[in-house]
C-alpha cells in the first residue's frame, strides 16, 4: 500500500512539473441550486466576461458583508464590466435549509449554489470564508483572496476590472 | 424509455439492499454465551411457588395403569401447574413394545432400578421421597403436605428453541438456607404420543393417547451439582445447550422439566417446566 | 491496484491532455500552539511545549480526471483533538474520473445522501473530525435531471479505518428537468431516497442476563425519503429517515429502531424572510463500528437546527444534537426596514429574529441493554433540552457608522454536554460597533454581557460561572492586516476566570498568518475578516493557511 501511496504521490508530482500553473474552476463537481436541484460547476460561465466565485456561509458575519456590500453597487459593477458574483454557500445541514430565504430576503441577485458537503469548497482549496477568487473569460483563477474588512470590495472591484481589461486586450 | 428503465433499476438495487438488513425477533435478543452447565449469579425467580412431582412408572402392556392415568389426569387438573408428572415405561415385560411401539428409554430404567423397588405396575412417588404407592387412588394425600410446605429453593426454566437446538435457562433462588448438597436435573418429556396401551378389559387400544412420557434426561441421569452456597437469598442461574438428535419426536409437543434435587438422598426439593 | 488502474486510465484517456499540462493545487495549513497550563480555564500543562498539527492537501487535475493526497502531521496534536492522531503520513488519497455523465472515485471521498441523515462523510479540520470512506464511490447522471450514487467503503478513524462496511444507493431526480410539460413550472419539485447499509461481524456483548450475551444484527440498514419543493418565494423541504435494530455503544445496545423526521418552510421576498423548521430524532446514531463512542465513525449526521451563533456569549452554552433522541422547532424572521422611512433612515435597518427550541422525547423505559429499551410517543416531549430567542438589529447611520445591536436568552440543560446540573437561563446584550474611519482603515469595537442565574460548581464544569462581561476592539488596516484584543472576565458568581487575548494577522492573497497571545476558549471566531473554529489554549498560538 505505502509503495503505491509513493507511486502516486510521484506521479502526482511528475504532472506537476509538467503542469502549467493555472487554476480553473473544475467542470464537473456536484453542487445544488437553490431550488434543491443537482447541478454541475460547470454551470459557472459567463460568457468571456469575469466571473467573482465567492464561497460563504449564513454564519460567517464578514461573508455577508461582503456580500451585501457588493449587493449595493452590484449593478453599476455589471453595467461597466459585465462580471457576474457566483456566491457558493457552504452552510451545511444545520443552516442549508436557511440559504434560500436568507438570499432572498437579503435582496441579492447573484447566482447562489448550495456546497453543503464542501465538495466543491475542496477542489478549490477554500480553508476559511470568505474565500473569494476572481475568473477571467478564459476561466482562469486570476486572483484569490481569503478575508473581507469593510471597504476592501474597493480592492476586488480593482481586479475585476484589470481581467476585462486584460481580456478585451487579447481580442 | 430511458427514464423507465433508470427507475427500475434503482428499484431493483433498493430492493436487493433492503434484504442486506438483519431484524432480530424481541424473543432472540439474547443468546447463551457461556459454556453449558456452567452456574452464574442470577436475577432471581419471579414465582416463587412451590410445586409437586410425581414419578409415574408404567407400560403399554400394563392394563391397569390406563386407570392410573385418569386418577393422575384428574389431579393434575385440581392442582394446575402446581403438579407436574412424568410417565416413565418401565423396562419388565409390562414395558416391552408393542407392534414396534416402544416407550422405554435408558435414562427411564436408570431412575426405575433405583426408585420403584419390586412392586408391581401402575406405580408411583412423589417428591421421590416416602412410599411407592398406586397411583389409582391417594395423590391427593401425597400431594397436598407437599404443597404446604414453605420452599427452600425457587425454581424457574425458560428454554428457546432454534432448529434443533434448546437454549435452556433454569434460574434458583434459595427462600431458605440449605447446606445439602443438591444436583440439578432437567429433561424432556412429550404429550400427545398416540399409539399401542392395554386397556382393563384387555382390549389391545392402538390409538391410545400418551402424556408427559419421559424422553430423554439431558443432564446427568441424576442430576448436576448445583454450584450455590445456599444461603437464603443466594440467586443462581444455570444454561443447557442441547441438540435434539431423536427425529421421531414432535417438538411442539415437548417441554422441558428442571427439578432440584437433595444429591444423597434424591428426594425433590422443588420443580419447574415450559414448553420445549 | 486499482486506484492505480484509475491513474493509468486518466492518463491515458486524456494523454493528449497531460502533454499540454493539468494542474496542480492545494492547500497548506499549520496551526500551533505554544501552552501554559491553566486551571481555570482547563488548558493542562503540556510537557512538549510546543504542540502543532499540520496538513497539506495535494490535488492534481487534468480535465476530467483528479487525483489528490493529504499528508497530515499532529506533532502533538493539539489541545482538543484526540491523542490518537499522534503520528503523521499520508492520511488520506483518492483518484477520481469525473465526467459529464459517470463519475468515479477511488480511494478516499466524501459523499452525503440528502440531508446526510443516513449518510454524510466528511471533515471538520478544526474539530478534528474526518469520516471520511475509503473505498468506491460512483456517480451517475443517465440524463438531466437524474442522479444516482453508489458507495462501499470503510471509514477513517485517526490513523486507521473502522472494521464496519459501509454500503450505500441514492437517487435523485429534478421532476422538472425530467417531465418535459413541467419544464417551465413555477413549482419546483426534487425527489430523492437513499439507502445505507452497514455490515460489521459479530462480537461479545454480554448482557445483563447471566451466560448470555447479545443476538447482534451483523446488517444494520437506514433508508430515508426527501423532497425538495418551491414556489416562487416559497420554500417545502422534507425527509423522513428509518434505522433498522442497531444495538451499540450509544443507545446502550438496545434494539429500538431509529427514526428521524426533518422538515423545513420557508416564505422569502426581498426584503423579508421566514423560515421554520421542525425536527425529531430517535434512537439515530449510526456509526459503522457499534462499540466506538465519541465523534468518530459516524455514517449520517443529524444536524441541530439551532441557529449557528458567532458572538462569543451566544455560543457559551451551544445545543448539540442529541443522536439518542430529541425534538426541536426553529424559527427565523429577517426584515429590512425600507430606506428613507422613520425607523429605516438613510440606508434602512435589518433587525433578524430568531427562537428555537428542543425538548427530549416523551419515553417510556422498558429495560436496558438487550432489551427494545424504550417506546416513545410521536408527539410527547419530556424535559426542555434547550431554548433561544435572539433579536438582531443592525444600523448602518452613515457610511462611516454601522451598530448591530442584539439581545438574545438561551435556557440550557447541562445534560446535553453530558453532566446533571440545573437548568439555567441566560440573557446576552451585544453591541457591535464598526467605524470604516477611511477606505483602508476600519475599527470594529465589541462589548458582550451574560447575565445568568447559573453557578459556579468546580467540580462539574469549569468554565460556568454566573456573569461574563467582554470588550473587543479590533483594527483592519484593509483586508491585509489587523489587530484584535478581546478579554471575557467572569465577574459574577464564578471562578473570576478572565481570558484576555491579543491577535495580529496578515492577509495576502490566500495566504494567512495569524498570531495570537493570552487565553483562548474554543468556539468559532469571526475576526480580522474570516471565522474559524478554534480549540482553547492559553499561552502562543500561530495559524498559517495557504492556498495555491
Amino acid at each position: 500500500m505505502k509503495k503505491l501511496i509513493l507511486t502516486l504521490a510521484a506521479v502526482a508530482m511528475a504532472f506537476g512539473m509538467m503542469a502549467q500553473n493555472v487554476k480553473t474552476v473544475p467542470e464537473n463537481v456536484d453542487v445544488k441550486t437553490l431550488d434543491g436541484k443537482t447541478v454541475q460547476t460547470s454551470v459557472i460561465k459567463n460568457d468571456g466576461k469575469p466571473i467573482i466565485l465567492s464561497f460563504w456561509a449564513t454564519w460567517c458575519k464578514p461573508c455577508n458583508k461582503e456580500l451585501d456590500a457588493i449587493s449595493e453597487v452590484y449593478e453599476d459593477w455589471q453595467a461597466e464590466t459585465g462580471v457576474k458574483l457566483i456566491a457558493v454557500s457552504i452552510d451545511d445541514v444545520k443552516s442549508s435549509a436557511r440559504v434560500k430565504p436568507w438570499v432572498n430576503g437579503k435582496g441579492w441577485e447573484y447566482d447562489v449554489y448550495l456546497d453543503a458537503n464542501q465538495e466543491f469548497k475542496r477542489a478549490m482549496n477554500v480553508v476559511n470564508v470568505p474565500h473569494t477568487f476572481v475568473i477571467n473569460g478564459k476561466g482562469e483563477v486570476v486572483w484569490e483572496h481569503t478575508s473581507y474588512v469593510d471597504g476592501s470590495e474597493a480592492e476586488l472591484f480593482e481586479v475585476v476590472k484589470k481581467a476585462m481589461e486584460a481580456a478585451s486586450e487579447a481580442e | 424509455m430511458k427514464l423507465n428503465k433508470v427507475l427500475s433499476v434503482v428499484a431493483l438495487s433498493l430492493i436487493s439492499l433492503f434484504a442486506a438488513c438483519d431484524k432480530i425477533e424481541s424473543d432472540n435478543y439474547l443468546v447463551f454465551s457461556g459454556a453449558s452447565g456452567e452456574w452464574y449469579d442470577g436475577n432471581g425467580v419471579a414465582d416463587k411457588s412451590q410445586r409437586a412431582f410425581l414419578d409415574k412408572f408404567t407400560g403399554i402392556r400394563c392394563v391397569n395403569c390406563p386407570t392410573a392415568d385418569e386418577a393422575i389426569h384428574a389431579a393434575m387438573e385440581q392442582y394446575g401447574d402446581k403438579l407436574i408428572a412424568v410417565a416413565i415405561h418401565d423396562s419388565s415385560t409390562f414395558g416391552m413394545p408393542v407392534e414396534g411401539f416402544d416407550l422405554r428409554t435408558e435414562d427411564g430404567n436408570t431412575w426405575r432400578n433405583t426408585l420403584r423397588g419390586s412392586g408391581g405396575l401402575p406405580a408411583a412417588l412423589v417428591m421421590r421421597d416416602g412410599d411407592i404407592f398406586t397411583p389409582t387412588s391417594g395423590i391427593q394425600a401425597k400431594v397436598d403436605p407437599i404443597l404446604a410446605q414453605s420452599p427452600v429453593v425457587a425454581i424457574s426454566v425458560e428454554s428457546q428453541l432454534s432448529d434443533r437446538t434448546a437454549n435452556i435457562g433454569i434460574n434458583l433462588e434459595f427462600l431458605q438456607t440449605c447446606n445439602d448438597n443438591l444436583n440439578l436435573t432437567v429433561f424432556i418429556m412429550e404429550d400427545g404420543i398416540i399409539g399401542q396401551q392395554f386397556q382393563p378389559d384387555g382390549s389391545h387400544k392402538s390409538d391410545y393417547v400418551h402424556n408427559h412420557v419421559l424422553r430423554d434426561v439431558i443432564t446427568d441421569v441424576w442430576g448436576a451439582e448445583v454450584d450455590a452456597d445456599g444461603q437464603a437469598g443466594t440467586k443462581r442461574f444455570c444454561n443447557i445447550k442441547h441438540t435434539i438428535e431423536q427425529n421421531n419426536w414432535n417438538l411442539s409437543n415437548c417441554k422441558v422439566v428442571a427439578f432440584i434435587s437433595n444429591r444423597s438422598t434424591k428426594a425433590i426439593l422443588n420443580v419447574a417446566e415450559c414448553e420445549l | 491496484m486499482l486506484i492505480a488502474a484509475l491513474v493509468a486510465f486518466g492518463l491515458t484517456s486524456k494523454a493528449q491532455n497531460v502533454l499540454g499540462g493539468g494542474q496542480v493545487s492545494g492547500n497548506i495549513q499549520l496551526d500551533g500552539q505554544i501552552s501554559r497550563a491553566d486551571s481555570l480555564i482547563g488548558s493542562e500543562n503540556v510537557p512538549e511545549k510546543l504542540l502543532m498539527n499540520a496538513r497539506a492537501d495535494i490535488l492534481y487535475t487534468n480535465g476530467n480526471f483528479s487525483a489528490g493526497l493529504r499528508f497530515e502531521a499532529y506533532q502533538n496534536p493539539m489541545l482538543g483533538f484526540n491523542a490518537a492522531y499522534k503520528g503523521q503520513g499520508i492520511a488520506n488519497y483518492f483518484a477520481a474520473y469525473n465526467g459529464e455523465k459517470l463519475g468515479i472515485t477511488a480511494g478516499n471521498f466524501y459523499d452525503q445522501f440528502g440531508n446526510g441523515m443516513i449518510l454524510r462523510a466528511y471533515e471538520d479540520r478544526y474539530l478534528g473530525l474526518d469520516n471520511s470512506i475509503r473505498g468506491f464511490n460512483v456517480k451517475y447522471r443517465p440524463i438531466e435531471g437524474i442522479t444516482l450514487k453508489g458507495v462501499i467503503g470503510q471509514q477513517r478513524v485517526y490513523w486507521d479505518y473502522g472494521q464496519g462496511i459501509v454500503r450505500g444507493l441514492d437517487g435523485e431526480i429534478n421532476l422538472n428537468s425530467v417531465i418535459k410539460p413541467f419544464a417551465e413550472s413555477k413549482t419546483r419539485i426534487t425527489l430523492g431516497a437513499g439507502f445505507v447499509s452497514k455490515y460489521e461481524a459479530d462480537e461479545t456483548v454480554p448482557s445483563s442476563v447471566p451466560g448470555y450475551k447479545l443476538n447482534i444484527p451483523q446488517n444494520v440498514g437506514a433508508a430515508s425519503v426527501r423532497m425538495d419543493l418551491s414556489h416562487g418565494g416559497w420554500g417545502l423541504q422534507a425527509e423522513y429517515a428509518r434505522k433498522g435494530q442497531d444495538p451499540n455503544v450509544l443507545n446502550d445496545y438496545i434494539y429500538h429502531e431509529g427514526e428521524a423526521l426533518f422538515l423545513s418552510a420557508s416564505y422569502s421576498q426581498k426584503g423579508f424572510s421566514a423560515n421554520v423548521q421542525a425536527k425529531r430524532v430517535d434512537n439515530m446514531g449510526f456509526k459503522s463500528v457499534r462499540s466506538q463512542s465519541g465523534e468518530m465513525l459516524y455514517i449520517n449526521y443529524i444536524p441541530a437546527i439551532t441557529k449557528q451563533h458567532t458572538y462569543a456569549f451566544l455560543t457559551l452554552y451551544p445545543y448539540a444534537t442529541q443522536n439518542t433522541g430529541e425534538m426541536g422547532l426553529t424559527g427565523d424572521v429577517m426584515y429590512k426596514i425600507k430606506k428613507g422611512t422613520v425607523l429605516g433612515g438613510k440606508y434602512g435597518t435589518d433587525i433578524h429574529f430568531n427562537a428555537s427550541w428542543i425538548a427530549a422525547l416523551d419515553t417510556t423505559t422498558i429495560g436496558g441493554r438487550g432489551t427494545e429499551g424504550y417506546t416513545a410517543t410521536y408527539f410527547g416531549t419530556g424535559d426542555a433540552y434547550y431554548a433561544d430567542a435572539t433579536v438582531e438589529v443592525a444600523k448602518k447611520f452613515s457610511s462611516k457608522h454601522k451598530l448591530v445591536a442584539t439581545y438574545g436568552y438561551v435556557l440550557f440543560n447541562p445534560i446535553v454536554e453530558g453532566h446533571a446540573g440545573d437548568m439555567h437561563h441566560n440573557h446576552v446584550f451585544i453591541a457591535d460597533y464598526t467605524w470604516k474611519i477611511n477606505k483602508k482603515n476600519v475599527l470594529r469595537l465589541e462589548a458582550e454581557l451574560l447575565e445568568s442565574d447559573s453557578k459556579y460548581t468546580p467540580e462539574v464544569d469549569d468554565k460556568r460561572c454566573g456573569d461574563w462581561i467582554m470588550g473587543l476592539v479590533e483594527y483592519n488596516f484593509t483586508s491585509n492586516f489587523f489587530a484584535c484584543f478581546s478579554d471575557q472576565y467572569c465577574y459574577r458568581d464564578g471562578n473570576g476566570a478572565n481570558y484576555p487575548q491579543l491577535s495580529v494577522g496578515y492577509t495576502h492573497n490566500a495566504t494567512r498568518l495569524q498570531l495570537g497571545y493570552g487565553k483562548q476558549r474554543e468556539g468559532i471566531i469571526c475576526i480580522g475578516g474570516v471565522c474559524r473554529q478554534v480549540p482553547a489554549s492559553n499561552g502562543l498560538t500561530f495559524s498559517l493557511t495557504h492556498s495555491f
